[in-house]
């Protein structure tokens, strides 16, 4: 005759884990508010651009913006260069995410010029709406990075600082593609 | 092409992977620590960070809604609920808690409430709550068949078919394990009242089951 399992040893049996529906997310996904509702320009905007400030809203989201770095409005590509996003001094930030700035700020820049050159195809409006969510990539940029120079060991300080950075380069990249090579 | 017209090709997996990598060379071997960088992520609006979230802990929060529930539909509505609930209250999140166990409060409370308002909605008060046990003990009978009675599947089936006052109190405090005082700080029972709800569930079940 073979011992009955209890009930205690049935319970532990059970798993802890059941997959959900595979469509679930997507179901919640589309019922999650963002954080911060910002209205968004409707006129003369193709779907896409849609799409780019709304990779930009996601890095507004993503920070409080106290911070206004400067990323100004730029007419030919000499004042791009000149005025290219502020350089952080690099000292204060713990060695490798000054490192990471580092490889981060050649990837702005190399996008920054590719941008410039493309920049008289883009409607003015689209330049100026890319301008302001880089504008507030760029306070997301210097707020994080403000913090981990009063907090360096802070790691979800320094994740928010990479994932900044890491979504302005995502905008860039996007707002590259919508301008058509010349 | 979706890139050009629709969904871009962000890969919010790789873009989070990168940044963990980057931070947190060993968050592999430190799942808190990854936890600590998703939260603060998703915190300040970050859904991809959240998506992370809802992959490691919907299997758990989906296996406790379902027993809760002890229907598929109602485990989904209340799941997607929870996520939802979550979302909007993980900036108040200060970690005080383990996530899990947040998500599970969040899961209890929203159970609560959607039975709350069918109560409401419905005429009947019989509810077959918590006072019918007996009742439900004929429908527990039939569940086990004898010669497999020991299985897990008819352990679920017996739970299912437990009232729903005393599904909830098994659920929590044997499969989730839960304490007597996390529970009724979810659920706002009297431990009293608790205890009664386990000890009769684990008699019915017991019965069901021929343990």
């Amino acid at each position: 005759m073979t011992d009955r399992p209890t009930l205690d040893q049935l319970s532990a049996e059970l798993p802890r884990d059941i997959a959900p529906p595979a469509d679930l997310w997507a179901d919640i996904r589309a019922g999650l508010e963002p954080r911060d509702a910002v209205a968004l320009p409707r006129t003369g905007m193709a779907f896409r651009t849609r799409q780019l400030i709304a990779a930009g809203l996601v890095v507004a989201v993503a920070s409080s913006a106290i911070t206004a770095l400067a990323l100004r409005n730029r007419g030919a590509t000499q004042q791009a260069a000149e005025a290219a996003p502020s350089r952080p001094a690099a000292p204060e930030l713990p060695v490798v995410l000054a490192n990471a700035e580092h490889g981060y700020t050649r990837s702005v820049d190399a996008l920054q010029r590719t941008l410039d050159e493309r920049r008289d195809s883009l409607a003015p409006s689209t330049v100026a709406t890319v301008e302001r969510s880089l504008r507030v990539a760029d306070s997301a940029i210097a707020e994080a990075r403000a913090a981990l120079t009063q907090d360096p060991a802070n790691r979800a300080l320094a994740a928010l600082f990479a994932s900044n950075y890491e979504r302005k380069i995502d905008l860039m990249r996007r707002a590259t593609e919508l301008a058509p090579r010349t | 092409m979706p890139d050009k017209h629709g969904e871009h090709d962000w890969h919010p997996t790789n873009q989070m992977a990168t940044v963990l990598s980057l931070v947190f060379p060993n968050a592999a071997d430190r799942p808190a620590e990854a936890d600590a960088l998703r939260i603060a992520l998703a915190q300040r609006g970050d859904v991809d960070a959240f998506n992370e979230i809802y992959r490691i802990h919907a299997g758990r929060v989906y296996a406790l809604c379902l027993r809760l529930t002890a229907d598929t539909v109602k485990a989904r509505e209340l799941t997607q609920d929870v996520f939802v609930r979550a979302w909007e209250a993980l900036p108040s999140f200060r970690g005080d808690a383990n996530l899990t166990t947040w998500l599970h409060r969040i899961a209890v409370n929203a159970m609560l409430m959607q039975r709350r308002s069918e109560k409401r909605r419905s005429a009947r008060i019989t509810l077959a709550d918590d006072d019918d046990g007996d009742e439900r003990l004929e429908m527990l009978e039939g569940v086990a068949a004898p010669r497999d009675v020991a299985t897990a599947i008819d352990l679920e089936r017996a739970v299912a078919a437990l009232p729903p006052g005393m599904r909830r109190a098994f659920v929590l405090h044997d499969v989730e394990g839960y304490s007597h005082d996390e529970i009724a700080r979810m659920t706002g029972l009297a431990a009293g009242t608790l205890r009664a709800q386990l000890h009769r569930a684990r008699q019915l079940l017991m019965k069901a089951l021929s343990l």
